[in-house]
């Protein structure tokens, strides 16, 4: 199957705001480059991520789902 | 009727250098909800909270989005700037376009596609948000310091003499820690107990 | 010292550790374990009668770094505060065999307590400033070059402070150890374990430089005709007047050599180092009367047990993490827990006084409100879904939820029922409840399931 050579992936990465989602922000402190797909959605912690919302984003057409925590 | 209010931070040139930011707010003003956008060289200054106070009166806006830094840096910048304008400051959510954004990729239109997309998800939540009312807790104004060298002794006298008390454990049977095994100490090379 | 130990508003307990934090910003419980004396020190008067006639007279004097012998009772130091001393219960023949107790005879006050155990306080706080400071790099167990600790007359720079030191072992004369001569010669060798990432610590360690150049030096102003060798990779003076200061010691004719030292080995009762000298660009040889090595600094010994207890984190190298290395140099993650001296890197005495000044400040800006503000993005319970299953208390990591009964209206009457709690103080917002909780019946505020849902749904718009 040919690829779109103008495809992006649609990446949800759920990221606590205590370690991953502080990790990303120290990434850009040291201005570490990494492909744009990725879309953050911050939680207090990757213990209040419910199952629920991978499936959900799944259904909604995500290409993946990083769950970092 | 829910008024969402968007402003997007230039942050100097550190967003506005890789993300199109006067793009980003013609975008955000297409977003559901969304009643009002504009963007500014700095807006956690003391003009850019000004303006984001004066839109929420003018505009009578309900709930307030601004992309800018880290929120782990401003978000309680900006809460407070709301709340002098009479909104409940978690009527409000901010969004990540320096560290996870402008400061990590190079490529300025996918940055801006990013920023759009970040802010969407933002004004999206903000829509949900429902006024918090923070609590009360009670301080016990006495402090514990662990360590009696010259770090712990230091604190702990300026502790004390602010008139709070101060518990000081240190491990050895005195205090002083290393400094009292120094002889001279650099650069006045006076003594150090 | 003196001065913290007379303060009316300072309690000092020593000999003692932190067993256990309970409690949040403001309402810490904290328990700390007094550690066996063996003196009762209300009745001792610091008279020194017991350590004069204490027969165990050749143990190796910790507080000298093994340089000088103390007694099984003894102070740490001659002006130890408080000026009491204690019994090393290891080396105590009486604790040890139960045959000794020359101290309780000749004791003037009968403060002598073979029976003392350890005791526990609770102390309730507000705030906690962590000061637990640094220990020395173990370069003899990595430095085979430099003789693994073989050669007596390779010392660290900690050791050469108490030979220097009026008070210390040799009463401030710059004696060798292995034969207690003066030397002529002394080498100093900086960065010994500093910024070598394949045998020690990647960081630089900050005070090295400066003291290296004090002690270098001294060698030159208190031994006649005395020569001070400096190896080093760089000279880092930033600091007020520390440039100034370094060049003092050029000007005294102190030597500086760009070069790392390869090995150290003995000749006679010398040593000879070879190195090379970078700016001259071949290697040279020089034989030295004794060796000072300017090890790194690292984090206290107990360091990460005591961070765990009190509930923060430590970086890379174990150092205290603060809460942001520009903006919040003395905060942690942890609220109402602060950071002063080396436990949060490196530094030297200058910098740890202005941090130990800038933590005293955080706290007293807590401690001027009386009360504080909560978080209050808490998890709540909606009565109506909660089944009373409990299956959230476990999953709590901060014990914030509860059960409690409630009293509803239905099936014709007034019904009792028991459901969950959240106490809003102790609960950190972490939401680890609203997954697990089968009915639906806990969300976050702030973090509700709606609100994350509508994130997912317009990001995969």
């Amino acid at each position: 199957m040919p690829v779109d050579a103008n495809w992006r992936p649609k990446i949800v990465a759920f990221a606590c705001n205590w370690c991953s989602y502080a990790g990303a922000d120290l990434a850009g402190l040291n201005r570490l480059q990494y492909p744009a797909d990725v879309r953050l959605i911050r939680v207090p912690c990757s213990g209040r991520i419910d199952p629920q919302f991978v499936l959900r984003a799944f259904h909604q057409g995500a290409d993946a789902v990083l769950v970092s925590g | 009727m829910k008024r969402v209010g968007v402003f997007v931070c230039d942050c100097g040139s550190n967003i506005a250098g890789t993300v199109d930011t006067g793009l980003v707010a013609e975008e955000a003003a297409k977003m559901p909800g969304v009643a009002f956008s504009t963007t500014y060289k700095y807006m956690c200054s003391d003009p850019g909270q000004e303006l984001i106070r004066k839109a929420i009166a003018e505009q009578g806006l309900s709930q307030v989005v601004v992309a800018s830094c880290s929120p782990r840096m401003h978000e309680n910048t900006f809460r407070k700037a709301i709340a002098g304008a009479g909104l409940n400051p978690y009527l409000f959510e901010m969004v990540n376009i320096r560290e996870q954004d402008s400061w990590v990729h190079s490529d300025r239109e996918q940055a801006t596609r990013k920023a759009c997309d970040l802010i969407r998800m933002a004004v999206f939540k903000v829509l949900k948000n429902k006024p918090l009312q923070a609590g009360t807790i009670p301080v016990t104004r006495r402090a514990l310091v662990i360590g009696g060298g010259i770090a712990g002794m230091q604190s702990a006298l300026d502790i004390a003499d602010a008139g709070y008390d101060v518990v000081l454990v240190e491990r050895e049977a005195t205090i002083g820690g290393k400094m009292v095994q120094l002889d001279k100490t650099f650069p006045t090379l006076d003594c150090s107990a | 010292m003196v001065a913290v130990a007379q303060h009316p508003h300072i309690k000092v307990y020593t000999l003692a550790e932190v067993d256990a934090v309970n409690g949040y910003i403001g309402n810490f419980s904290v328990t700390i374990r007094r550690r066996a004396k063996y003196v009762d020190w209300n009745k001792c008067t610091g008279c020194g009668t017991c350590e004069t006639k204490c027969p165990n007279k050749k143990i190796p004097n910790e507080f000298d770094l093994g340089l000088g012998t103390r007694t099984a009772i003894h102070k740490v130091f001659a002006q130890s505060v408080p000026n009491k001393p204690v019994i090393d219960a290891q080396h105590c023949r009486m604790l040890q065999s139960g045959k000794c107790g020359v101290c309780t005879k000749v004791c003037p006050t009968q403060a002598i307590d073979f029976e003392d155990r350890d005791e526990l306080v609770t102390e309730a706080v507000g705030a906690i400033v962590m000061a637990t400071g640094f220990d020395q790099f173990d370069w003899a167990s990595k430095y085979g070059e430099y003789g693994y600790g073989r050669f007596p007359d390779v010392i660290s720079g900690l050791q050469f402070e108490r030979l220097v030191n009026a008070s210390g072992p040799t009463g401030g004369k710059i004696k060798r150890p292995s034969d207690h001569e003066i030397p002529n010669r002394v080498a100093f060798i900086k960065c010994v374990g500093s910024r070598d990432d394949t045998k020690g610590k990647s960081y630089c360690s900050r005070a090295c430089c400066m003291y290296t150049a004090k002690h270098a030096m001294q060698v030159v102003d208190k031994i006649p005709g005395g020569e001070a060798y400096v190896f080093y990779m760089d000279v880092r003076t930033a600091g007020k007047g520390y440039e100034e200061f370094y060049e003092r010691g050029v000007s005294k004719g102190v030597k500086y050599i760009r070069g790392r030292v390869s090995k150290i080995y003995p000749r006679g009762n010398r040593l000879v180092l070879k190195s090379e000298d970078t700016l001259l660009g071949r290697p040279i040889e020089v034989e030295v009367d004794l060796v000072v090595l300017a090890t790194a600094m690292i984090p206290a010994a107990g360091s990460s047990e005591i961070a765990k207890r009190v509930g923060f984190s430590t970086d890379k190298d174990g150092f205290f993490q603060e809460a942001h290395p520009k903006l919040q140099p003395v905060e942690t993650f942890t609220g109402g827990v602060f950071l002063a001296g080396a436990c949060q890197g490196p530094k030297d005495i200058p910098d740890t006084v202005a941090q130990a000044g800038a933590a005293a400040v955080k706290v007293c800006g807590l401690f001027s409100k009386s009360e504080l503000a909560t978080q209050p993005m808490v998890s709540e319970v909606n009565a109506a879904r909660c089944s009373g299953c409990g299956l959230c208390l476990p999953i709590c990591p901060y014990q914030a939820i509860g059960m409690q009964t409630v009293r509803e209206r239905g099936h014709g009457g007034t019904i009792e029922r028991r459901i969950a709690a959240v106490n809003e103080v102790l609960c950190q917002g972490c939401g680890a409840c609203v997954g697990a909780c089968r009915p639906g019946a806990l969300n976050l505020k702030g973090f509700t399931d709606e609100q994350l849902v509508a994130e997912v749904d317009a990001l995969c718009l």
